[in-house]
């Protein structure tokens, strides 16, 4: 029983951070049909952003701003940071390409994933940083209540996933700015013919996407706190993944995916095993292919006769 | 005519100064400066200068053989995930050749060759060092898995490499003949752990995680062997270095777990792994293997880990070493660093006993001249010599306990 809990709680946590990097997936899949391969990278530099800014601010052991004050500022500037990145990524590899056929895009991403790789490692090296937030936040403070064991770190990473998703929900439904993404993302012609300017709309989303990943980047960093150079591979995998599962192009379908994907991946590692639990998790993404191709939330494609 | 007669005399003095200037080139200045000279007959002074030239470059000739100048290949993860120990290990090589070279008179250099920890990078990087007729030894490479995937290279090149940190015990005595090891083998490894922790821990039992490494892999199996004798239960995981997440196999340790040991390559991870234990309110102690030691990434108040080396900053023999290390780079180094510089020494030893007319021996006689270097005096405290397997005689293993962020030995 305890270790079932324990692995619902690390299920949400990891699930958490998967649906807000599916979700980066997922916007810019909905607007542009492009897959941003680019973007475990940009979750990368996002956690390697919250690292800096932690350092300037004197590191975990001794902060030289209250802890309510630094956690929201590590969060705000990395979001800042790689909503940049993913603005400039989409402007410098993505517009040169928008009218070319859909593969060219695709081998531009992977090109820009090695590139922020390969930066990242000349600026900052490849030693594995840790973020040493049990300076910070002791692992013991939360909850230890017969079997239930949740830090204050856990408690924050999935309590902040669930505001920022909500959030993200109210603005694509409510604002201006979500109403126009949701229309480029049904038809981008319709929608530059009615006076919208789909490059807006199109950098907006990459900054919002590439937002959440830097979010997503810091928490990570403070619940796993090891940061390096090769982190975004797996992560943006898994992100895709949860992407897919859920449906893409689909906003609660990446938070459910995201979901799915962090307890498949929990549940095979506390129950089957520590060494093959990434089958397990691809295993759900090849089933979800093969009996629901579309995904939880995604909507059968229209065809225009 | 005369014109011709002056320059050709201005030339032959101007050569035969320059003859007695510089030594290097004194030879090749000289002999240009002869027919110079006797084409201008009529100036003696140029002929006087010829001659005097002459008897300098033949002692300077002789001086050029004096300083044995070898090639080493000296292969380590510079970078990748293992670079924190790459560099370390890259500025203990430096310092330990260039202090070889100048005790010695040599002109030693290092060929430096990138493996990332990976047996891949390793292979390739190999290939290009034996396919490098200068390169005489090979300093490297720095983990298990890398050794074997170089073997055959080395093997088939009978060209010498010496690791300053591969410890798996499958290594030495069998299909590598010219490879040999300046830090003790996983066989005494693992048995020091597990009797530590039977003994000392008095853990009834034990889970043992690898990391899905060669070397972590067969550390495990030598102290799971180690703890059955003991009479000690032990239970075994597997998880990747790349995991992100730990918690959901620390979810798996029992409360009557009485200690984790593991014997992983990154200390990070270990680290991480210990502050997830305690997360989860679990009372397992941890113990980390020598790939763990690393008082700046693992800091575990209350975990054991252990070391092939001694802090080489405790070591009386060492003081001078470690404050040049110390001044030329900084104070970061844990145990991977000093034992480069004892390999460093030793390769340059086994090269300079072949050293003939300034120029090294074959890369047999080199693999030869290795298995009988004895270094009396090393900055790990003791003497180094090797046995016929290319293992160190008496290595053993320690033992530290992080306390207060500080190791402190403790068997």
């Amino acid at each position: 029983m305890a270790q079932f809990v324990q692995l619902v709680v690390n299920g949400l946590t990891l699930g958490s951070l998967y649906a807000l990097i599916a979700l980066g997936y997922s916007l810019v899949y909905g607007v542009l049909k492009l897959l941003n391969f680019a973007h475990g990278e940009v979750y990368m530099i996002g956690s390697f952003i919250g690292y800096g800014v932690l350092q300037v601010l004197g590191g975990s052991a001794n902060p030289s701003v209250p802890i309510g004050i630094l956690l929201p500022l590590l969060m705000l500037v990395a979001a800042l940071g790689a909503g940049l990145v993913g603005v400039a990524i989409e402007r410098f590899a993505y517009r040169p390409l928008r009218q070319s056929p859909r593969i060219a895009p695709l081998v531009s991403a992977l090109g820009t994933s090695f590139f922020l790789q390969a930066t990242m490692l000349l600026v900052v090296g490849a030693r594995i940083v840790r973020y040493e937030s049990e300076k910070l936040i002791d692992v013991s403070s939360g909850i230890h209540a017969g079997v239930l064991n949740i830090s204050i770190t856990r408690m924050m990473v999935i309590g902040v996933s669930a505001v920022v998703m909500i959030g993200l929900n109210i603005f694509m439904k409510r604002s201006k700015l979500g109403k126009a993404m949701r229309a480029t993302s049904y038809d981008p012609e319709a929608a530059q013919m009615m006076g919208m300017d789909v490059n807006r709309v199109v950098m907006v989303t990459f900054f919002i996407g590439s937002a959440l990943a830097g979010v997503a980047g810091v928490m990570s960093g403070l619940v796993y706190n090891r940061v390096f150079h090769t982190m975004g591979f797996v992560a943006g995998l898994k992100g895709f993944t949860a992407s897919v599962v859920g449906g893409i192009g689909s906003i609660q379908g990446a938070m459910a995916g995201g979901l799915i994907i962090g307890f498949a991946e929990s549940f095979a590692q506390g129950y089957v095993s520590t060494t093959f639990y990434d089958v397990v998790v691809f295993v759900v993404l090849i089933g979800f292919l093969l009996t629901r191709p579309r995904g939880l939330f995604g909507v059968p494609e229209l065809k225009k006769v | 005519m005369t014109k011709g007669r002056i320059a050709a005399t201005l030339l032959a003095i101007t050569l035969a100064a320059t003859a007695c200037g510089s030594s290097k080139k004194t030879e090749t200045a000289a002999t240009t400066a002869a027919p110079a000279a006797s084409t201008a007959a009529a100036a003696t002074t140029a002929a006087a200068a010829a001659t005097t030239a002459a008897p300098t470059a033949t002692t300077a000739a002789k001086a050029a053989a004096g300083p044995c100048s070898a090639k080493i290949g000296f292969m380590g993860p510079f970078t990748g995930d293992a670079a924190s120990i790459g560099q370390e290990q890259l500025n203990w090589g430096k310092l330990g050749l260039a202090d070889y070279n100048k005790a010695n008179g040599t002109d030693f250099a290092f060929v430096e060759t990138d493996t990332k920890l990976d047996p891949a990078e390793a292979t390739t990087g190999a290939q290009k060092l034996v396919s490098d007729t200068s390169v005489v030894a090979i300093l490297g490479p720095a983990g298990s898995q890398e050794v074997e995937a170089v073997g055959p290279a080395m093997t088939a090149a009978n060209l010498a490499y010496v690791s300053p940190s591969a410890t798996r015990t499958s290594l030495t005595g069998g299909k590598l003949p010219s490879f040999a090891r300046v830090v003790p083998n996983d066989d005494a490894q693992g048995p020091t752990v597990a009797k530590f922790i039977a003994e000392k821990i008095a853990a009834k039992k034990v889970l043992i995680i690898d990391d899905q490494t060669s070397y972590s892999t067969g550390l495990a199996d030598s102290a799971t062997a180690a703890f059955k004798t003991l009479n000690v239960t032990v239970a075994r995981e597997s998880i990747a270095q790349k995991s992100t997440d730990f918690s959901s196999l620390v979810s798996k340790v029992t409360d009557d777990t009485g200690a984790v040991f593991l014997p992983w390559q990154l200390a990070a991870n270990a680290q991480q792994l210990g502050t997830q234990l305690k997360e989860q309110g679990k009372k397992a102690v941890v113990v980390g293997s020598d790939g763990v030691y690393s008082p700046k990434d693992f800091s575990l108040e209350g975990a054991y880990v252990t070391s092939f080396a001694p802090d080489v900053r405790g070591v009386a023999s060492a003081a001078t070493v470690v404050a040049a290390y110390q001044k030329a780079y900084d104070d970061k180094f844990g145990t991977f660093g000093p034992p480069v510089y004892v390999a460093a020494q030793l390769l340059a030893t086994a090269v300079k006993t072949t050293c003939k007319d300034g120029k090294p021996g074959a890369r047999a006689d080199v693999t030869a001249a290795m298995k009988k270097v004895k270094l009396d005096n090393t900055i790990l405290g003791g003497p180094v010599a090797l046995d016929d397997k290319g293992d160190v005689v008496g290595a053993k293993f320690y033992l530290s306990q992080v306390k207060g962020g500080k190791y402190t030995l403790v068997a």
